[in-house]
């Protein structure tokens, strides 16, 4: 997972942000609590969400202290600790980053990911978890390789299969928020993988690395621009169609915190951030921090 | 609309059966949906149209007795919704199946049942489209609700599939575009408080009561 889910940061009520900055901070140091100082680099904003939408099935009041953290030492920092939601979300993103530097090895052979591997071999343990990222990660590679058999629907199928599993993994016992679970998590993978494909497509293809939306539309050999062009209409479909599912599966499910703060992401952050990866941003929110 | 013999390159007064095959390889050819994003889909779509209203006309004759004068001049054939009972009636019962697993969530039962279907008409597109939505393979469902939109034009079920996918999509960005103008009333008062407050000052009024 790359961090593109975020709020809409100018919508959000001064309390929620504090909210979300003190679930990202806490993310951070239960990292550093299981995995020690070297992991916390992998932090990212979508596992921070994955921990608010968990913890937010619970009644359970935040537990919060504020400390000074060695990054910011300057001054003191809210945080979350002793949260369930957030060592599986820890969990989660170790394993994910992990396999990530694997497919990072095989694509340029870089000395930075062998290192960053090394760190975090030993936290990668045998689990239900692992293997099932492990697998899928490895499925969509291999298609990813031939990617001119499938279409668009078919290729990200893996991705939000995957994160459809991380974020209904968590609950047992209740097959039908598990279900629920699964749908929000299936549109949010999706939205990402092709998000992200999108994102990077001017620089993989300057570079000349391998890009989903290339690989899939360019079969006539276009320019960026041209392309961009031809599949904009298309992909913009797409992840509206998948933020939208986001948001109303939302509504269906048992929230029992953080109502406006899970609100503001799927409603408005998921655009916001749609609008900011095709450089629409400035004709809407020209403000932006 | 051109002779419809011609379009479909029978000869005038082919039976049913002659119709009915030479109307698949024309649909296995121009299928819109073979082109991908291939430019040459809208030829394929305007094509496909035309082969269905010329499909459409002969069966819907083809038991009157075609009169070769009759098509050039015919204006009633606008009613395109009896097509899928015409060229379907094989497959209804299944798609009566098929649209009930929908109904119950059954979506891998529909889509294996569909799957098993050669000769797909709007109905199977649509359909499919169906399955796909709940999928979540949108941009497939997207295509096949078009294709089924595209052969049957006027069956209101397909196009208000068809909108609803665009609409539900515009409603939820307005939500995002629309958060900064959300007082426009209450603007537009105030504005005309400053008009007739300007105006009283010039000793007119422009709202009698203040």
């Amino acid at each position: 997972m790359f961090g593109y889910v975020m709020p809409c940061k100018m919508e959000l009520k001064v309390r929620d942000y504090e909210k979300f900055k003190a679930y990202y901070c806490g993310l951070c140091h239960t990292i550093k609590d299981q995995y020690g100082n070297l992991p916390r680099v992998t932090l990212n904003y979508d596992m921070t969400f994955l921990a608010i939408l968990l913890d937010s099935l619970n009644e359970k009041p935040l537990a919060s202290k504020q400390i000074v953290c060695a990054l910011h030492p300057l001054s003191k920092k809210l945080i979350l600790y002793d949260n369930d939601p957030l060592k599986y979300a820890a969990e989660c993103n170790i394993v994910l980053t992990y396999y990530k530097l694997i497919d990072n090895i095989n694509d340029d052979d870089s000395l930075q990911s062998k290192l960053a591997i090394k760190v975090l071999k030993k936290h990668i343990k045998d689990s239900n978890l692992n293997s099932y990222i492990k697998e899928s990660l490895n499925k969509l590679y291999k298609m990813e390789g031939e990617a001119y058999k499938y279409n668009i629907d078919e290729i990200s199928h893996c991705f939000a299969d995957l994160t459809a599993y991380i974020i209904s993994q968590y609950v047992k016992n209740n097959a039908e928020l598990k279900e629920k679970l699964y749908w929000l998590g299936y549109n949010l993978g999706k939205w990402i993988y092709i998000i992200d494909a999108w994102d990077d497509l001017e620089k993989d293809m300057k570079h000349n690395k391998f890009n989903l939306i290339n690989a899939l539309y360019n079969k006539d050999n276009l320019s960026f621009q041209e392309l961009n062009n031809k599949v904009k209409e298309n992909i913009d479909f797409i992840l509206t169609s998948c933020a939208y599912s986001c948001f109303v599966s939302l509504k269906n499910l048992p929230i029992k915190k953080n109502q406006e703060l899970l609100c503001n992401i799927l409603e408005l952050g998921l655009l916001e951030k749609m609008d900011t990866v095709f450089k629409r941003s400035e004709l809407v929110n020209g403000q932006s921090l | 609309m051109g002779n419809p013999y011609e379009i479909l390159g029978v000869r005038e007064g082919a039976s049913k059966e002659e119709i009915k095959k030479a109307y698949r390889e024309l649909a296995k050819k121009y299928h819109p949906d073979q082109y991908g994003a291939n430019p040459l889909k809208d030829l394929a779509e305007e094509k496909m149209r035309e082969i269905n209203e010329a499909y459409e006309y002969l069966m819907r004759n083809a038991s009157d007795g075609y009169s070769g004068s009759s098509y050039s001049s015919s204006t009633n054939y606008t009613n395109t919704n009896d097509y899928r009972n015409t060229s379907n009636y094989g497959n209804s019962n299944i798609y009566s199946s098929i649209r009930s697993d929908i109904q119950r969530g059954n979506y891998a039962a529909a889509e294996t049942a569909l799957n098993s279907i050669s000769t797909r008409d709007a109905e199977w597109y649509y359909l499919m489209g169906m399955v796909h939505m709940r999928k979540g393979w949108y941009d497939s469902a997207r295509n096949y609700v078009s294709t089924a939109y595209n052969m049957s034009p006027t069956n209101p079920e397909y196009r208000d599939a068809y909108n609803s996918m665009n609409r539900n999509n515009n409603n939820y960005r307005s939500n995002y575009y629309g958060r900064t103008t959300r007082n426009d009333e209450c603007d537009f008062c105030i504005k005309l408080w400053c008009l007739d407050t300007l105006c009283e000052c010039a000793g007119g009024d422009l709202i009698g009561c203040c």
